[in-house]
């Protein structure tokens, strides 16, 4: 109920994020709807309707990105003092946003089903009823299990991936060597200076954090628990990705993960991602796997669903792999974008935009590989079906546009987090007397440096990827 | 509308102002001379931050009138104010609002550059204001390595580094230790008096007020002549013990 009344009383601009994840989960459950519809219609054809299933994966993961990505940026449940007056802490939260984003995946699905039937013809007095009933097997019965299942993915998949990813973490107090103050304070002292503190409205409690966080021995048995709410990349996935890049402390042996992971204390600097070697190898390698496997020619093919046959299994590893190397190399990038940016004599603009790509590096890098991976598979897409295979299937562009959809939205939503977290530095900047313009220029700046660095990388790659496929 | 009094740096007239319907001032005016220290005192929630950003243009007041050198500070737009607000006006947060990203320096630069300096030519002026306010060792260090007392002498160079006219102190020493909060005022007051700088300084503390030229009470909103608050009574509500148990 708490979780309802909170999303209640949202922005419009919030409701707007989380219609949006409504819309790319019922998009994605009406992909795996689909495919179940086909596998009705085709029942002596297990290998087209596993398929078309298995490239469901990703649709569906980009969605739970998305959704992700929302929870974090979501200012109902963020830990905030009015909610820490009443004893909600960052667990309590962490359930919280979980069920908020249950619930507008959950209405996604709802929407996916609905569609569905309406377009088998089970459900009628709409335009376009039972349009696509020969395909989607509309005289057979829908098996309820299977379709629950399906629909209940999204939902599941996208909840517990917010709670995962929003989860408090830390050690417990009594590991940490009991900290006076209780695990309330100890997860005030972990937020930092960013937040408000109403019981420190000096703010030295930050002050203190700071200095043990990042003195000599972070890893030391007096340090007091740290919690996180969120890992850097938004979700658990980029968490992994940065362990294996990092390839240093593994969260499960007990050890306090990363200080510097955490983006919501930018007190301290954090220090360069170090994704961009392993981004840079996968990425090469990614593309030699793709030039190897085309030199076969067609190949035991695996087919894209939408009628056409895609390339050979070989090159969709070369894919994957490219758009890997896109993803582990983004943080690097735009950490480095931000060096060259505030390199030689800054001005005030340069300094500003630079040092803040910097330290946004991880939070913005991320999305932004995503982006350019998708960017760049689509353009090999778009290359290969310009060629000899002209025809696009309804459900290929459905899938598409979801995943280039949920995206550029999660970039989006990720630039939004960033603002809000910088907001407090903005306020006094403008206290300063800075002129807007200049806070706008600094923002367009950094903008255009990204821009002008992941834009020609992402049309090369892509080049690069279409070269193989196209005849 | 009537001309401020000439020897007046910033007058204000009546102001009045409510966030969202919360009264914040009531009727205030005041008038602040030149190059002298004025501290505004009173109880937390009596009015001093909506007098101090109703003064330095960040609040319009929604009646009464402020007049900056006989210029009306009320009827401006926003973009001359902010522009007043960089080039004649500085100010202090009660805590040290520093850019995280930048070193000491670069963070006491900041406004100069803004206001188009050279680098170079702003450099010099923040290491010169840095060592004169005792943290000159601490310019290449980012904020989050400073101490807070520290941080909030950077804070001070930072505002005084323009040599604005007016400089607006919001508690400026709230968050420190006393010791330190003698340090860092005196360096304040001395390092505004050497440059005849105009300083309004919004305290709770009748020892901070001590060190101003003149003190304006706000109580409730209200500017009053003396604040006289009763003394809290007794515990009230418990009963009386009674030593014959």
């Amino acid at each position: 109920m708490l979780a309802l009344r909170l999303a209640r009383g949202a922005h419009p601009v919030v409701h707007l994020r989380r219609a949006l994840v409504t819309v790319a989960s019922a998009g994605t459950g009406f992909l795996l709807l689909c495919a179940l519809g086909h596998a009705l219609a085709h029942p002596y054809a297990p290998a087209g309707s596993a398929l078309r299933l298995a490239w469901c994966a990703v649709p569906l993961a980009t969605t739970v990105y998305f959704a992700v990505a929302v929870a974090r940026t979501d200012p109902g449940t963020r830990p905030r003092p009015g909610l820490a007056a009443i004893g909600l802490g960052p667990g309590r939260l962490m359930a919280v946003s979980a069920v908020t984003t249950a619930l507008s995946t959950t209405l996604g699905s709802m929407l996916a089903l609905l569609f569905f039937l309406h377009l088998r013809g089970d459900l009628t007095g709409l335009p376009f009823d039972g349009h696509a009933a020969d395909v989607l097997a509309a005289d057979r019965h829908l098996p309820v299990p299977a379709t629950l299942t399906l629909l209940a993915l999204v939902p599941a998949t996208a909840s517990v991936t917010t709670a995962l990813s929003l989860r408090p973490r830390g050690r417990r107090p009594e590991d940490a060597g009991r900290t006076a103050d209780g695990p309330k304070a100890v997860w005030r002292r972990g937020r930092g200076t960013r937040e408000k503190d109403p019981a420190h409205p000096g703010g030295t409690d930050g002050r203190q954090a700071g200095q043990r966080d990042h003195g000599e021995d972070p890893d030391s048995s007096g340090a007091p628990a740290r919690a996180r709410r969120g890992s850097t990349g938004s979700h658990a996935l980029s968490e992994a990705l940065a362990l294996c890049s990092s390839g240093t402390s593994a969260p499960w042996t007990g050890t306090v993960p990363d200080p510097e992971q955490d983006p919501y204390r930018s007190t301290a600097p954090q220090p360069a991602p170090g994704g961009l070697p392993w981004g840079v190898a996968v990425l090469a390698a990614g593309l030699a796997v793709e030039m190897y496997a085309s030199r076969y020619g067609t190949a035991p093919g695996l087919a894209l669903p939408g009628g056409s046959a895609g390339g050979p299994a070989g090159v969709l590893g070369g894919w994957v792999l490219t758009a890997l190397g896109l993803i582990l190399a983004g943080p690097g990038l735009t950490h480095l974008c931000g060096q060259v940016l505030q390199a030689v004599r800054p001005g005030a603009l340069r300094l500003l935009a630079g040092r803040v790509l910097q330290e946004e590096a991880r939070r913005i890098g991320r999305p932004l590989g995503v982006v350019c991976a998708v960017a760049s598979g689509t353009y090999a897409m778009a290359t290969v079906y310009s060629g000899a295979r002209p025809h696009v299937g309804p459900l290929t562009t459905l899938g598409a546009l979801l995943v280039t959809g949920c995206a550029v939205l999660t970039l989006a939503t990720a630039a939004l987090e960033a603002r809000n977290a910088r907001a407090e530095t903005t306020a006094a900047l403008l206290r300063l007397g800075a002129p807007a313009t200049a806070l706008r220029a600094v923002a367009l700046l950094r903008a255009g440096a990204l821009f002008a660095v992941f834009g020609p990388l992402t049309w090369t790659v892509a080049e690069l990827a279409a070269t193989p496929l196209t005849p | 509308m009537v001309a401020p009094p000439d020897n007046d740096v910033l007058w204000a007239r009546g102001l009045t102002h409510a966030h969202d319907g919360s009264p914040a001032l009531h009727s205030v005016s005041l008038g602040v001379r030149d190059g002298e220290i004025l501290a505004v005192s009173g109880p937390r929630g009596s009015g001093k931050t909506t007098l101090l950003r109703c003064l330095s243009g960040q609040l319009l007041p929604q009646e009464g009138e402020v007049w900056f050198n006989s210029t009306p500070v009320h009827t401006m737009g926003p973009l001359t104010r902010e522009r007043l607000r960089r080039d004649r006006f500085g100010w202090i947060d009660p805590e040290p609002a520093l850019v995280p990203e930048l070193t000491a320096w670069e963070n006491v630069a900041l406004p100069l550059m803004l206001r188009g300096f050279g680098r170079r030519a702003a450099k010099t002026a923040a290491l010169e204001w840095l060592q004169r306010l005792d943290v000159g060792g601490c310019a290449r260090k980012r904020p989050y390595a400073l101490l807070h007392s520290e941080r909030q002498r950077v804070v001070v160079a930072r505002a005084l580094v323009g040599s604005p006219t007016v400089l607006f102190a919001d508690e400026p020493t709230a968050p420190l230790h006393r010791a330190e909060r003698g340090h860092v005022l005196r360096t304040l007051t001395a390092a505004a008096r050497s440059h005849g700088i105009t300083v309004v300084l919004a305290t709770h503390d009748p020892e901070t007020a001590a060190l101003a030229d003149r003190t304006v009470s706000l109580l409730d909103g209200r500017r009053v002549r003396t604040v006289h608050l009763p003394q809290p009574a007794e515990t009230e509500g418990r009963a009386a013990c009674s030593l014959s148990v």
